[in-house]
């Protein structure tokens, strides 16, 4: 245990030499895993960025401030789409599609979160779940806007005319994730984290404090929202192609099971939630029809083993090694 | 004018026998809310689970139709007690949206479960009332089946209503819903209640599938929908409320009906839920739910 | 010494050569087997579909090796589950090829997931057989060299069938209950065609989703529209509830329907309410056909699940028929564009199930060819010859 002198120390993100060494192996791990694996795995590995940033922004709004979304799908959907329709019809290369991708889905969410300002639990559990299944079937069946359940294709991501081939994605998304990832990070330590907080501990009590309900909470929503659109909008080019039904009611409890499983209120958990649920039916798609049976076991036992979640669990294993021999 | 007429009532019918339906899967998911707080998201596929069982003992045992319905609803409490004491009790640490998504893991089970025992496969579930024997009244046509599940429904929904406000368990299970510790401390036996109340609203689920089989045929994803429907009926009708639940499952049933028919089928689940999210923002409690009160 | 040393040396190095140019070893062809893989919806709200498809191409194969194979070799079908979720059928097409290494990627359901992996496919030249998507997509398409599809498209089979109900039965106004997906929307897009060829009207068109259970209000609107026919673009379970749901109305239109009902389950499904349907059919119906009876006899026996889904495990055999008999005409030595040569060879080529197989050098389009049939008591029956529409691609 050292001591924290000053506010700067209390500050620093990466701290000593064991903290500095785990970051950079993770990093050369990151860096190196194009030559370590094949191109399949790179594939999915780039469906675990999209997954990443998605989920962080998830625990942005339910783990951090405790407000309920059973819609997310919704978000990613109009962030997909947005980017889409942009880089078809308007031609705008890739950066500001997801640009504008992620911003259309942040509008989504200011919007969502009025309603959501008188509505708690499971009245808002179905108020956003609605939303998602009205994204669904306006995709569905607004052909112009979507083209309906034919498909959306979209250009090929390229870098001044030069295609690129999976291990560039790779890169792409993995600082794509990485950079949200730190900025959630810083988000959660600055004022507006902690506003967060308040809210999810007792948004009665965080207004007599003197933070603004109406603010923070359509502004989690809205940056909430922003993660699901980028991460919409990553998944879009990512298949190259787009299709109402990637977004349903199920992708929504999905994302939502992500980050109870990883852990809610904590940005590591996200990561690791995302990673095991991304690739864990990817590892069982040999299982045929035994799939489900495994994966609901596995998520039950997770969950009931560890009911703070992956990362909660590695919380509990670092307190023991510090503590010891005590 | 008088055929308008006629249309207008005919899917208001329509929508009655729909929400009927919804109205009984709406009352298991409140059952359970009211006791636990737990949003049960495997309702519908415990419920599933037990048509199946139904359908089991229907052809291959070849029970009788009452027989099996009861072994049927019997099954899959004693799943919803067990599951309880196996799984939720257990992990009694985790959080509130940490049962949450264990009942979606128990869903994915019970699906996995449902589809290795009796395949994918579309099946028939022998039913003793006909879909195509119907009754008219004018122009207006009501099948029998309708008119039989709408009638079992209510008297479940009434069964119901006395067991939880006129007996000695229901008043056991109000105490433990509303304030669990004390109930406890007055030794009502917090635990059986708790598993009694899974093994109930999962009976309640087999039920709605049961009647809902011979309408919407059986497989193992019959419930996707409905479920959804019925847990929408809840929040509308005000998620602890059992009154609440009928009336919001049987408006629903009505709104979508009258919405399919006259503004837009493609659209009509999204309708729906507006006039919900609409309903909620001026009543968060949902219809007849309590008025939301906290200590802060 | 050293020139003996030398001719050591330089006979090596010829051997090796030799080796190197003897054995180009075609991926997932080895001397005993040949791999083969597929993505199928085996688990989630289509797993019906995949379960049977995939279950009738398992059970076929096992017949074909249990008999020795194919000129020695067994053939290996490598089946992975998508949930039919487009990023997980990616994920085991790449898988399928650059892990397990096939030597060919066979169907795929479903034409989000067609549309998803359609870009890797051709790009990497990989032999990709009967996608099971409307086969009008790939009328036009370039670089399909690879591709080979035997499976009807919706748009012209939409056509043939309402031409045929005006023509010969006599329907003056259509109104069709279609699911809101690709295949209906196609199927909607033919009847429009049929339509306007024979001067009919189309009073409405109802769309389902796929999850829907409750088609009351669907079965009023057909109803109120006045049709006199009614066409069915729907996969069995709807397809029986809205037939009940119309029964119950005492709505009876003629009906018409797209293939997918051509399953006997529809007579358990429908019951009394499944007589008197005109359909659709691209390889013989069961009960129609002593071969395909005696195919379906042989699933059976080797899955007894399959049972439950009698016409797409037979849809599972058509798929693959064709690949089988090039892999058999290829001969002992395969390759990739050896299997092409041969797959180019089949001319109006019967198999146990599909028939009339025709490929070309710039033909990929198997078969252009449906008949309707009737269901009767419980049966089938045929009542027309094939009706050939236009080669696309």
């Amino acid at each position: 245990m050292e001591l924290r002198q000053r506010y700067e120390e209390d500050l620093t993100l990466v701290r000593g030499v064991l903290g500095w060494s785990a970051l950079l192996a993770l990093l050369a791990f990151l860096a190196l895993l194009p030559v370590l694996a094949p191109g399949y795995f790179l594939y999915t590995a780039s469906l675990v960025a999209v997954h990443v940033v998605i989920a962080v922004g998830l625990n942005l709004l339910v783990g951090y401030t405790g407000q309920i979304s059973l819609g997310h799908a919704g978000f990613v959907a109009v962030g997909a789409y947005a980017a889409g329709v942009l880089a078809t019809r308007l031609h705008v290369p890739w950066p500001g599609a997801m640009l504008g991708g992620g911003i259309a889905a942040a509008f989504f969410g200011f919007l969502v979160g009025i309603p959501a300002l008188r509505l708690t639990g499971p009245y808002l559990t179905i108020a956003t779940l609605g939303f998602g299944i009205a994204v669904n079937q306006v995709l569905t069946n607004w052909e112009q806007l979507s083209g309906g359940r034919t498909g959306l294709f979209l250009p090929k991501l390229a870098i001044a005319g030069v295609r690129l081939r999976d291990h560039h994605i790779y890169y792409l998304f993995a600082g794509l994730a990485a950079a949200l990832v730190w900025i959630a990070t810083n988000l959660v330590r600055s004022h507006v984290g902690r506003a967060f907080v308040a809210i999810r501990d007792s948004d009665i009590a965080a207004e007599v404090m003197g933070v603004n309900l109406t603010v923070y909470k359509t502004l989690a929503f809205a940056v909430s929202a922003f993660y699901a659109g980028i991460g919409g909008a990553m998944l879009a080019y990512l298949l190259g192609y787009l299709e109402p039904q990637l977004f349903t009611l199920f992708e929504s409890i999905y994302y939502f099971s992500m980050i109870v499983i990883g852990g809610l209120g904590t940005i590591p958990g996200s990561i690791l939630g995302a990673i095991l649920l991304t690739i864990l039916p990817q590892q069982l798609a040999g299982l045929k029809q035994y799939l489900p049976l495994v994966y609901g076991a596995t998520i039950v036992l997770v969950m009931a083993v560890e009911p703070l979640g992956i990362y909660g669990r590695w919380l509990r294993i670092k307190l023991w090694f510090k503590t010891w021999p005590f | 004018m008088v055929q308008d007429m006629a249309l207008l009532v005919q899917y208001v019918v329509v929508g009655l026998a729909v929400g009927s339906l919804y109205a009984l899967v709406a009352l298991g998911i409140v059952l359970l809310y009211r006791t636990s707080r737990i949003l049960n998201f495997a309702h519908g596929d415990l419920a599933t689970f037990g048509t199946f069982i139904a359908f089991a003992l229907l052809t291959a045992w070849r029970w009788p139709f009452a027989a099996a319905s009861l072994g049927s609803l019997l099954t899959t409490a004693v799943v919803g007690a067990a599951f309880f004491f196996l799984v939720i009790r257990p992990a009694k640490e985790s959080t509130l949206l940490g049962k949450i998504v264990i009942t979606l893991g128990l869903a994915l089970v019970l699906q996995g479960a449902t589809v290795i025992l009796w395949g994918t496969g579309t099946k028939i579930l022998p039913f003793p009332l006909s879909d195509i024997k119907v009754y008219r009244l004018g122009q207006v046509v009501v099948s029998q089946i309708s008119v039989g599940s709408f009638a079992v429904g209510l008297a479940l929904m009434g069964a119901l209503y006395v067991l939880v406000q006129h007996t000695r368990v229901g008043l056991a299970m109000r105490a433990v819903s509303q304030d669990t510790v004390a109930a406890q401390v007055l030794g009502i036996p917090v635990k059986q209640i708790f598993a009694l109340t899974w093994g109930l609203a999962s009976a309640l689920g087999a039920a709605a599938g049961i009647l809902l089989a011979p309408a919407t045929l059986l497989d193992p994803y019959m419930m996707l929908d409905p479920f959804l429907k019925g847990f929408a009926a809840a929040v509308l009708g005000g998620i602890d409320s059992m009154p609440g639940a009928a009336v919001g499952g049987l408006l629903l049933g009505v709104l979508e009906a009258l919405f399919g028919g006259y503004v837009s089928v493609k659209f009509k689940t999204t309708l729906a839920f507006l006039i919900i999210i609409a309903v909620l923002v001026v009543r968060p409690e949902g219809l007849l739910g309590r008025e939301y009160k906290r200590r802060v | 010494m050293r020139l003996a040393r030398i001719g050591v040396i330089l006979s090596l190095l010829v051997l090796a050569a030799t080796a190197t140019v003897a054995q180009p070893q075609e991926r997932g062809v080895t001397d005993t087997e040949i791999v083969i893989g597929s993505s199928q919806p085996l688990s989630g709200p289509a797993a019906f579909w995949g379960q049977g498809v995939g279950g009738g191409m398992d059970a076929y194969l096992k017949v074909i090796n249990d008999q020795g194979g194919i000129n020695g070799r067994k053939i290996r079908l490598i089946l992975r589950d998508d949930g039919y979720l487009p990023p997980r059928a990616v994920a085991n097409v790449r898988e399928l090829v650059e892990r397990e290494r096939v030597f060919a990627i066979v169907s795929l359901i479903g034409s989000a997931n067609t549309f998803a992996v359609r870009d890797y496919v051709i790009e990497n030249q990989l032999l990709w057989i009967t996608p099971t998507a409307d086969a009008n997509m790939w009328a036009g398409f370039k670089d399909k060299k690879y591709l080979f599809v035997a499976y009807p498209g919706y748009v012209d089979e939409g056509r043939i069938l309402t031409v045929y109900g005006a023509r010969q039965m006599g329907a003056k106004s259509v109104a069709v209950f279609y699911q809101n997906d690709l295949y209906g929307q196609k199927g909607l897009v033919g009847v429009k065609r049929g339509v306007a060829e024979a001067r009919i009207k189309l009073a409405t068109a109802v769309s389902y989703e796929v999850t829907d259970r409750d088609v009351s209000a669907h079965a009023l609107k057909l109803r109120q529209s006045g049709a006199d026919t009614v066409i069915l673009y729907a996969l069995p379970t709807a397809g029986a509830l809205i037939v009940r749901e119309m029964a119950k109305i005492g709505y009876t239109p003629k009906l018409l329907s797209s293939f997918t009902l051509a399953d006997p389950i529809m007579f358990q499904l429908a019951g009394e309410a499944w007589n008197g349907v005109t359909l659709t059919a691209f390889f013989p119906v069961p009960g129609t056909d002593a071969k395909v009876d005696a195919m379906l006899e042989t699933l059976i026996k080797t899955n007894p699940q399959l049972r439950a889904s009698p016409f797409n495990a037979l849809a599972g055999v058509a798929f693959l028929e064709p690949f089988v008999e090039a892999l058999r005409r290829t001969g002992p030595n395969v390759t990739k564009d050896g299997v092409v040569r041969a797959f180019e060879s089949l001319r109006n080529w019967d198999g146990e199930v599909i028939r009339g197989v025709t490929f070309g050098a710039n033909r990929r389009q198997g078969i252009n060819r449906i008949y309707i049939v009737r269901s009767e008591g419980g049966q089938y029956k045929k009542l027309t010859d094939w009706i050939e529409y236009p080669v696309g691609f």
